[in-house]
Formats: C-alpha cells, structure tokens, sequence
C-alpha cells in the first residue's frame, strides 16, 4: 500500500528533503517506536552472538577453561544421530498436520460462525471455543490423558459404541501419537485461530453478499464466491507465517504427552535438543541444532513468500 | 586538647572494628538447594539460634523448575550462592569447578568433628586428585547404624493382601506374583467397586529404576544401580562387574511381567503414566504391589495413613528368584551397611567470601550439642528426657510433620544438606528421632501394630536379613557417568523403550523375538557402560 504513494519520482533533491521531512513529522512515532527496537535488537539479534559456540565443544567440564573451536562437528554429530533425523521427520509431521488441520478447521468453524444469524448463540460459541486457548498446556495434556487412558471415556465410548473390541492403547503406541496432537491443537487453539478469520469475513462489504443473492447465488455458492475469497489474503499472510514456522512443532506437548514407547513418533527437535544438549551439558550440540533450526525456519519463509509473489498472490515480505 | 581527644576517639572506633571483626562480624550467606522447599519464618527459632551463635544469618533460594536446567544456567552465568546444594546433579556443579576443595580448611587440630565425621569413608568419597567438594549429607552413621525399615529397594505388598492369606511368608518372586493373582481372582474390586491393579511400574525419567533394577536384588545383590558386581575378588584382585540387564538372568524377570501382563495384572498404562499419576493411583488404594524404594512413594504412604486404609499401606518384601529358575539357592540382600550419600549435600562455592567461616561453622554445628538441637530441637519444649531417654508426646512427634510448625521451629533446609550424625549416640539415644525405637512403637497405628505382631515382629525390618558390609567401591550407582554421558543415555533410552514392549508381547514367541531384538539393539552401550564401571570401581577398590 505504501509503494503506492511515493509512486511520482520527484528529483532526487526534493526527494531527498522529502524524507527529511517525512522523518521530522513522524518523530514522535519514531520516538515511540524504539523500544521496540531496542526490543528485538537486544533480544533477538544481540542472541546471535551466542552462535558461535555452535562452533565449540562448550559443556560443563570446560565452561571456566572455555570451550574449543572444533568447526563442524557438533553438527556432523546431530547428523550422525538417527534420532535427530527422526527428530526433524516429527518435527516436520507433526508442524504440517497441525497447519493443515488446524487452519481448515479454524476457516470451517469462522464461516460456520458468520453463517449464524442469532447474536447470543454465536457470542457463546465464540467464547466456549477460545477458553480453552488460555489453559496452560501441562493441565490440557493431563486432561488429554486421562480421556485417553486404557480405561479412560474415549475407550468407554468406542467399546460401547462396538467400535473396538479392547481399549485402544493411545498413548502408548507411536501411530496414535500425531493424531492425538493434531485432535488437542484444535480443541486448544481452533476458537482462538478463527478469531482472525472471523473479524475479516465481518469487513467483506455486505453489498457483495447482496449482489450475489440477487444474482441468484445460494448460501452455499455465496461462502464459495464472496466468504472464501473475501478471506484470502488474510489467509496466505497467515500461511506464509505458518511456514517459517514449520520447525517449531511445539515443544510442551511433545515433552509432556511422549514417552519412551511412543518416543519414535513424539520426539521433536526441542525434545532432542533438551535431552541430549541441555539436560547433558552439551550447550553447543544445543546451539548447533537450535542454528540449524531457524536457518531452515529462514529458509522456508523465504521460500513461501517467493511462490507466493510468482503465484501473484498478496505477499508478506 | 581537641586533637588528642579526637585522636583517642579514633583509636578507640578502629579498636572496636577490629575486636568486632575478630569476634564474628554478622554475615549473610546465600543458600541455593537443588530441591524445591518453602521458606523458613523470619522468627525461626533455630536460625535465630545460630544467628545469635555464629552471627551468620542464611537467604535461601529453592529449586523451581528443573534441576538441570537451572545448574546449567548458574553455571553458564557463574551465578553461585555461598553454599550450594545441587541435588541430584551435584556432579555438575563438581565438573564445572564451582566449589571449593573443602580439605584446604579442614584438620585433625581445626576441625575434629568433621575429621572423625569422614574419617572411615575418606578413601571412598576423596577423588582422585585427593579433593573432597561435598560432604554427604545422610549416610554416616555413629555407634551402630539403625535399620528401623527398608528405607530403600524392595518389592511392595499391600498389607491387606497378607492380611487375607493369613500372614503367610512372601521370600520368592513367585511366591510374590501368585498371592497377587490368587487376591485379584477373588477381590477383583474394592470396597468402592474400583479394580485392583496387580501390579505398577513407574517408568518415568530417572525413577525408571522401577523397572530396570529388580534383577540384581532378585540375584541377591543390594542397589549397585544397573550392574551386577561381583563381591569377592578372583585371583588377579578383581572384582567382576556386569551390566545385568545383558545377562541369562534378566529374561526371567521381565518374562514373569509379560506372563502377569498377559493375566491383566498389570495395566497397559503404568508406562505411560508420570510420577504424579503413579503417586495418585497408589495414594487410591487400588495397586497392590510394585517394585521402587521407599522414600520415592511417602506422598502416596502419607495420604493412605492419613485416609486410615492402613490395610492399602505397603510392607516392603526382599524377593528373590527361586530355585526353580536355575540359578542355585539365592539369599537375599536388600540392606546395605550405611552408604554414605557421596557427593550430595552442600558444597560451598568459589565465589564465597567467608569459606573459612561456613567450614567452622559446619565443625560446630556437628558437635553433640548442635545436633541434638537440629535433629531434636529444645528440650522442654520439642521433646523431654527421661530416665535418660529422649522422648516425644504424641503432639511434639505429630507437630514434626506439620509444614507450618516446622518452617517456624526447624532448621530442616540447613540440617538436610548438612553433614549430620546418624545412628546412636553415646548414651544409647538415636541421633534421629524417626530411629528411636519408643517413639516408632508408641506411635504405631494399631493396624500395623497387629500386622507385626502375626509376625512375631517388631519391627519392618524384620523382614529382611540384617544389612551387610558395605563394599570399598559404596553403591556402584552412585559413580559419575559424566564421562560416557551419551553412551549411558542410549543405554538408558534403550531399556525405557524396550522393557515395556517386551512386557506387552502378546505371547511368547513375540516376546522372544522382542527380546533378542532388544538385546542385539542394547549391546553396543551396554559394553561401553560395562567397561567403564569395571575401571571405575576398580579404581575406588584399589584406593
């Protein structure tokens, strides 16, 4: 939006004296916009010092000595790891079902909401699906075990329903365990995630909806042409953020709901990096898998966005 | 005049600095423990004891979150209190020379009390450099150790369960597993219609000793950790070490778990729970047996006595393989001699400005007199004497257990990570109060008090056989894996993997080839681990 304005090329030195007095009117923006600068240098650039002992054998034994240069081999050691590699494989998994899954039902669940006529009704629903965003993960998790155990209701019901001749052994064996992540990242997050959708579904200019009854449009053609379209930058913005997110599984549900026999499915990086890195001493393998993480992270962002803009879609960056 | 006046005015303010700093000057020192705790009232009566004594005055800080997370953020951040404690991971603190070598300001003329304190086990807990950094802070027991109960490993039996098949004596793992499933065939619920469980196994982080450490007290060996070490020497002075879950007799256990997991005495979910959950499904009443040590279940102990289901409270049985599995008549030895609780209790840092102060301070504090007020409290007022006894009424030993009373008239957080004396005193008196033997009897409920006397007991300890000598190399467990750290953490992620599924095989072929899987999969790290502890406790036998 703000290429469009400076789009008449002035000559360079009004340009010039333009920016000046561009930078002089907003001087009180500016003022209050360094905090956050200061913000995010200190906290998010000033730790990219630490980096370098991804380079080091830094770990308990030698934190006074100091650590040494030992050039790759923290990473040729990740690498080595056949659980690293399966850590990154759970990581991946686990990011992309909870995308996929989590943004189809947080759309599904805003235009169900926007379909409904009746204020009341949809402020309660509204209400009851974001609650539980505001859980701490340690008590959802404990919920989600007791539904789940042997002799817990979820196999109740499926045994009384005939579903299932014994319990199902959910927490125990690896397959459920992505699906059980997936289930309570929805329930945990679906209300709070369709808020987004919901407030931009309310800016659609109502006259289109008209336009297109008159048009003959059904409700359920109006949710294709109008709702859905009507929703789709905010939709891609999201995705794309999503994206550069993709190696961030979450760390407290994996390190809370795995255990040693579903550890192949539920192991993510962070899990990895806290057992063998943090809890060991090892501070550099830490680092070094922590650096691998948001290079690839980085990567991924750009990556998106850049088939984003050969898409002709809106774009973030 | 004014000169002189003012000069002598000096003279007599730097004098009485001086005599001030000589006579102690009061400080403040900073506690860290690697536990999580409360903290003491500010009109503690203990504390201010020592205050007034010492003129030391303690600011404590309590583990919140986890332990290895925090040291290693102390660490990284050379962020040390005076007196550290690290908890279970003290060896951190060790690795990364954050304490002191306490040796440099302890002798025979300086300090006695903590000379003789260590004398006996110096060789074991003095490294190789002939530095000590911590002194253990239980374990050192004076005069005769007091083995009241199995404080440590057993196999765990609800009390009703002997209760219902008339006291009979449970010595053998099948004895053990066949009371169980002959209770559960006829009481298949309790009173409230919840299922009994036969039989839990916490798995969980670092108390998964639960299910990989039974063997070797089934093959007659006290808590060496996860090897078994041979007690008497071959020829060449060596003692063989071996890690236990590698050899013939591991399979039997674990195969007896599938045959009872397979009968559904054992529920799926007890390796999937957490410690809390554990501790709640004991503290219901409905598990009827386990393998863990005694202080690791006490909430679970606590809320069933303060329920009064005396009869789901566990007595601790020394289990052993029977004949019939081949390995010869096995005695058991469950008890250990006093094992001094090598690197754990308080060290005091590098960063410290009065070390010389705190080890005087720990010398005193070690003296009769002291430890009577820290393990007893005031007489008149905490306990009484009589006929040379000390004694308690029932509201003085109740009131011990309260966490309100306590933070205003105990000096626990400083008593537990101290060097302390254990055992008896001179006069015959425990050092303990828990050990004295009127007070343990007097205040007996009644359930356990009939319990024992079927027995022809006196006390749980009689169920075992009398501890024996503790070995030159202590409990093998106790021995720092630093070195090895990840070898040992495959070791260790291996059997937590394994061990469960071989347990759930559906029969035995299943359960054979799990197993051989598992063993083709664990041997690598086993080796490692084996070889290490060899040498390691070789090291400490030749000391």
């Amino acid at each position: 939006m703000t290429t469009k304005a400076i789009n008449n090329k002035p000559a360079q030195a009004a340009k010039r004296k333009k920016i000046w007095r561009t930078l002089w009117d907003q001087k009180y923006l500016m003022l209050m916009s360094i905090p956050v600068l200061l913000y995010v240098l200190f906290f998010n650039y000033y730790p990219l010092w630490g980096w370098r002992y991804a380079f080091q054998n830094l770990n308990l034994n030698n934190l006074k000595k100091g650590a040494d240069w030992i050039g790759f081999e923290n990473f040729t050691w990740l690498f080595n790891r056949p659980e690293f590699i399966n850590s990154i494989r759970n990581t991946l998994a686990m990011s992309t079902i909870n995308l996929i899954v989590g943004t189809i039902a947080s759309i599904v669940l805003a235009i169900l909401l926007n379909e409904v006529r009746n204020k009341a009704f949809k402020r309660t629903v509204q209400t009851v699906t974001y609650l539980p965003h505001f859980l701490s993960m340690v008590i959802v998790v404990g919920m989600a075990q007791n539904m789940f155990m042997s002799d817990g209701p979820i196999n109740n019901m499926l045994i009384a329903a005939k579903l299932v001749d014994s319990p199902v052994y959910w927490l125990g064996e690896g397959k459920y365990f992505w699906f059980l992540v997936a289930i309570i990242n929805v329930w945990k997050e679906v209300g709070w995630n369709s808020i987004i959708y919901i407030s931009t579904m309310t800016s659609i200019d109502p006259t289109l909806y008209e336009a297109a009854s008159i048009d003959g449009a059904g409700r359920f053609k109006r949710i294709l042409h109008v709702t859905l379209p009507g929703i789709k930058s905010t939709f891609m913005v999201l995705l794309i953020m999503n994206i550069g997110h993709l190696m961030e599984a979450g760390f407290e549900i994996q390190y809370l709901m795995g255990n040693d026999l579903n550890i192949d499915f539920s192991q993510t990086i962070d899990v990895f990096v806290m057992k063998y890195g943090i809890s060991a001493g090892n501070y550099g393998r830490a680092i070094a898998s922590g650096m691998f993480k948001s290079v690839v992270g980085i990567i991924l962002l750009f990556g998106a966005n850049f088939i984003a803009k050969k898409l002709d879609e809106d774009t973030l960056l | 005049m004014k000169k002189f006046l003012a000069g002598i005015l000096a003279l007599i303010m730097v004098l009485s600095l001086c005599s001030f700093a000589v006579a102690e000057e009061p400080i403040t020192v900073t506690v860290f423990r690697g536990d999580p705790g409360d903290q003491p009232t500010d009109d503690n009566k203990i504390y201010k004891l020592i205050e007034e004594e010492f003129g030391i005055k303690f600011e404590f800080e309590f583990l919140a979150g986890d332990l290895d997370e925090t040291l290693g953020t102390k660490l990284m951040n050379e962020d040390y209190p005076d007196l550290f404690d690290g908890g279970n991971s003290a060896e951190k603190l060790i690795n990364a020379g954050a304490l002191i070598n306490l040796l440099d300001y302890m002798s025979e003329e300086k300090t006695p009390n903590l000379w003789n304190h260590i004398a006996a086990i110096k060789d074991q807990i003095v490294n190789e450099n002939g530095e000590l950094f911590i002194i253990p802070n239980y374990g050192i027991n004076y005069n005769e150790q007091v083995v009241n109960a199995c404080n440590g490993p057993a196999f765990f039996l609800q009390k009703q369960v002997l209760a219902w098949a008339g006291y009979p004596q449970v010595k053998t793992l099948n004895e053990y597993f066949d009371l169980i499933e002959k209770f559960i065939a006829e009481n298949p619920t309790d009173a409230n219609g919840a299922k009994y469980e036969g039989f839990a196994i916490l798995c969980e982080d670092w108390r998964h000793f639960c299910l990989i450490n039974p063997v070797q007290h089934l093959m007659g060996q006290p808590n060496e950790g996860e090897v078994f070490i041979n007690r008497t020497a071959d020829e060449n002075g060596n003692h063989e070490v071996d890690v236990f879950i590698v050899q013939d007799y591991a399979k039997p256990y674990y195969k007896k778990l599938n045959e009872m997991f397979n009968k559904g005495l054992i529920n799926a979910d007890t390796f999937v729970m957490n410690y809390d959950q554990y501790i709640a499904k004991l503290s219901s009443g409905v598990v009827l047996g386990m393998f863990d040590q005694t202080w690791d279940f006490g909430p679970a102990t606590d809320a069933l006595n303060t329920a009064e289901m005396f009869g789901n409270t566990y007595v601790a049985l020394p289990l052993v393989y029977d004949e019939s599995y081949g390995f010869g008549a096995i005695s058991e030895q469950y008890l250990n001699g006093g094992v001094p609780n090598k690197d754990r209790g308080f060290g005091i840092s590098v960063s410290c400005e009065y070390p010389e102060r705190l080890v005087m301070m720990f010398e005193e504090l070690l003296s009769d007199k002291w430890q009577t007020i820290l393990q007893w409290g005031i007489e008149g007022e905490d306990y009484y004497v009589e006929n040379g006894r000390l004694l308690m009424t029932k509201e003085q030993y109740n009131q011990r257990a309260d966490a309100t009373w306590k933070m205003a008239n105990m000096a626990a957080t400083i008593w537990e990570s101290s060097p302390k004396k254990q055992g008896l005193m001179d006069d015959g008196n425990a050092w303990t109060p828990g050990d004295q033997g009127e007070i343990l009897m007097a205040f007996m409920s009644d359930y356990d008090k009939e319990f024992l006397g079927k027995y022809g007991f006196t006390k749980w300890a009689d169920f075992f056989n009398a501890p024996c000598e503790l070995a030159p190399w202590g409990e093998a467990w106790q021995i720092d894996k630093a070195p090895i750290n990840d070898d040992y953490t495959d070791f260790n992620s291996i059997q937590d993997k394994w061990l469960p599924i071989c347990i759930m095989s559906a029969d035995d072929a299943t359960f054979d080839a799990n197993w051989d899987a598992f063993q083709a999969e664990i041997a690598p790290s086993a080796k490692v681990y084996e070889d290490f502890m060899q040498e390691e406790v070789m090291k400490l036998v030749n000391k």
